[in-house]
């Protein structure tokens, strides 16, 4: 081991075996470090489970055709007419098709319905989806977890766990969407994705039930490939009757878990910055108390031969080490206090959506380093200081 | 003032200046003062505050460095080497005595005593070895593993001592080493300087304002307002 290493262990250790003497400082840095942790944890979280529930929801192998001009669902509309002609090609337009020739697709509408959940004060704004029978198939990784799907025709709902859990919905109860009762027949799960924030019945009985007869807001198409949308986007140019786009489930998604997530971050970065540059201050107070109380020490020591590099070393990793630890608090703080809480925001279609917040590895790694970066940085000006302290002035003190 | 025994100077102070700024004010410490202590030798200084006792002391060790003039103690001109350079002379070359031990007190007696040790190539087995041995020549055997907090004043000297002396400098500077102590604690600090001295042949400088410790060293010089006034050789 080199000397310059030896005598950074030593000056190290020194500074450590000292911290009783000035505990109450050192947690202070422990804890603001561990408060930034977590505020910026549970903001990258938030971020990353709401990007989770959206991105699982999508799928490249899936289409979404919306029509009149718009990108979202919410104000889109599809005719009638541009069915019929999808439906009446014969040649290959990159949409998989059942045994029998036809199309694998199903029309949808979304509505937004008011529930209250039992015990609630206040109702809930959910997503009721009608969709034709194949919409469930059409849809990947979901699949029903109790009950059955409802029946065509008929007034009855599947309920994404997410909200039955949260709703109280159990199946074989009734509840009023509107101005009619809905049977519940079943749940479904979508790995925790967002359409487990929806509540799925029979397209007619949807439209018939909120006066939206013959109305189609989107298609899902079941790709043939899933690098057939480009295929499928060349068919609809054909169409002059209203402005189509087809993209694919999982850019749709995307689009939208990428403009909220961006905004939460916008809002969790400089809250988080702000409160960092506090503890950073905190840390420099904190490590100029630490050079401080040992200054008699680390003049002696420097007195005896060692290295001004020592010296700084010695209280630049004391500060790393505190920060650390503090890191370590805030991570476990955090997993602890936000993994898997359960949040919902308004979504697309000005409905709840439900997602779960994850501290993933990245969102770990992302707050530790700013954690870290809070030692690193409080720690170096009062390591300088120490390696400036007047060796004559500090050995004539009593240790 | 030059003073010097029958042998060539180990320590050699030629026309050093040394001043400090004090509110904006230059105050003069020394003007051109000359010393040569020769290897083996026991000095005590002594001086009234303000003399100039600590101030020439650090420059001894390398922590302070005259304005002008030359600064040789054995091969070496400590006025004109860069600090890292000081500092690294004094791991191999000095060891110092501070008036309030300056152990540090979260390291036990051996881990204080191994410091210097530190700087050297040396093994773990090697910078034992030493600790032992210095230790029982300070009369601690069997304290390794005791703190400094727990032993009495003139204990803790000797560990300072054994600090000093553990890398086996050929010069040895005290500060006061028995400013903190009472007289019989302070007595046995000095029988050990002097043995030391006598039986090692070890180089000592001793800042003191203590008389009767000045009276264990082979010569005591007189420092007023930066000069030498007096020097006082002890009878042999």
């Amino acid at each position: 081991m080199s000397s310059h290493i030896r005598q950074s262990f030593v000056m190290t250790r020194a500074n450590i075996f000292s911290l009783p003497r000035r505990v109450s400082i050192s947690l202070s840095m422990v804890l603001s470090v561990a408060l930034v942790v977590c505020v910026l944890a549970g903001f990258l979280s938030m971020a990353k489970g709401f990007e989770t529930a959206l991105q699982s929801a999508g799928s490249p192998s899936v289409a979404v055709l919306l029509g009149g001009g718009t990108n979202q669902e919410t104000g889109s509309d599809i005719p009638a007419s541009v069915i019929r002609t999808l439906e009446a090609k014969t040649d290959d337009i990159g949409v998989a098709r059942h045994d029998d020739g036809s199309l694998i697709l199903s029309r949808e509408i979304v509505v937004t319905v008011d529930v209250k959940p039992v015990g609630a004060d206040a109702g809930r704004t959910i997503a009721l989806r009608g969709m034709d029978a194949a919409g469930s198939s059409i849809r990947d990784n979901v699949h029903v977890s109790d009950g059955r799907l409802f029946a065509s025709g008929t007034r009855e709902i599947v309920v994404g766990d997410r909200f039955a859990r949260e709703l109280g919905l159990l199946v074989g109860e009734t509840i009023r969407l509107g101005t009619v009762d809905w049977l519940v027949v079943g749940r479904f799960s979508a790995q925790g994705s967002a359409f487990e924030s929806e509540i799925w019945a029979d397209l007619d009985a949807v439209r018939s039930a909120f006066d939206r007869q013959g109305q189609v807001q989107s298609l899902r198409l079941r790709l043939a490939e899933a690098t057939s949308l480009p295929l499928l986007q060349s068919q609809l140019s054909t169409i002059t009757t209203t402005p189509l786009i087809a993209v694919s489930e999982a850019d749709l998604y995307a689009a939208q878990s990428g403009r909220t997530a961006s905004l939460i971050r916008l809002f969790g970065w400089p809250l988080a910055l702000l409160m960092a540059i506090g503890a950073t201050a905190g840390a420099l107070n904190t490590m100029m108390n630490s050079v401080s109380d040992r200054t008699v020490e680390i003049a002696t020591v420097r007195a005896l031969g060692f290295s001004r590099l020592s010296a700084f070393m010695g209280t630049w990793i004391e500060a790393i080490l505190l920060a650390a630890i503090g890191v370590a608090c805030g991570l476990t703080i955090s997993w602890l206090a936000f993994n898997g809480w359960q949040a919902s925001t308004i979504g697309a279609n000005n409905a709840r959506m439900a997602f779960q917040l994850v501290v993933t590895g990245d969102v770990m790694l992302i707050a530790g380093m700013l954690g870290l970066a809070i030692g690193v940085i409080g720690g170096a000006l009062p390591a300088i200081a120490a390696t400036r302290l007047p060796l004559a002035t500090a050995l004539r003190s009593r240790g | 003032m030059t003073s010097s025994l029958n042998h060539d100077p180990y320590i050699s102070l030629s026309k050093i200046t040394k001043g400090y700024k004090i509110s904006g004010d230059d105050v003069p410490i020394f003007s051109n003062l000359d010393l040569e202590i020769p290897g083996g030798d026991f000095v005590a200084i002594m001086g009234p505050s303000g003399s100039g006792k600590s101030t020439l002391l650090n420059m001894l060790a390398g922590i302070d460095r005259p304005d002008t003039g030359s600064l040789r103690i054995g091969t070496s001109r400590l006025d004109q080497m860069s600090e890292a350079a000081r500092a690294s002379w004094r791991a191999h070359f000095m060891g110092i005595i501070f008036q309030f031990y300056n152990l540090l007190p979260m390291l036990n007696v051996a881990e204080n005593v191994e410091l210097p040790l530190l700087l050297k190539p040396l093994s773990a087995k090697e910078r034992r070895s030493r600790v032992e041995k210095v230790l029982d020549l300070v009369g601690l055997t069997g304290r390794a593993r005791q703190y400094p907090k727990l032993m009495s004043g003139g204990q803790q000297q000797r560990v300072g001592i054994a600090r000093a002396i553990v890398s086996d400098p050929a010069l040895l500077l005290c500060d006061e080493p028995t400013g903190d102590l009472d007289r019989k604690s302070a007595d046995e600090v000095l029988e050990m300087l002097r043995f030391l001295n006598r039986e090692l042949g070890k180089t000592i400088i001793m800042v003191t304002h203590d008389p009767q410790a000045a009276l264990y060293a082979k010569r005591t010089l007189h420092l007023d307002k930066g000069n030498f006034v007096e020097e006082r050789r002890a009878a042999l």
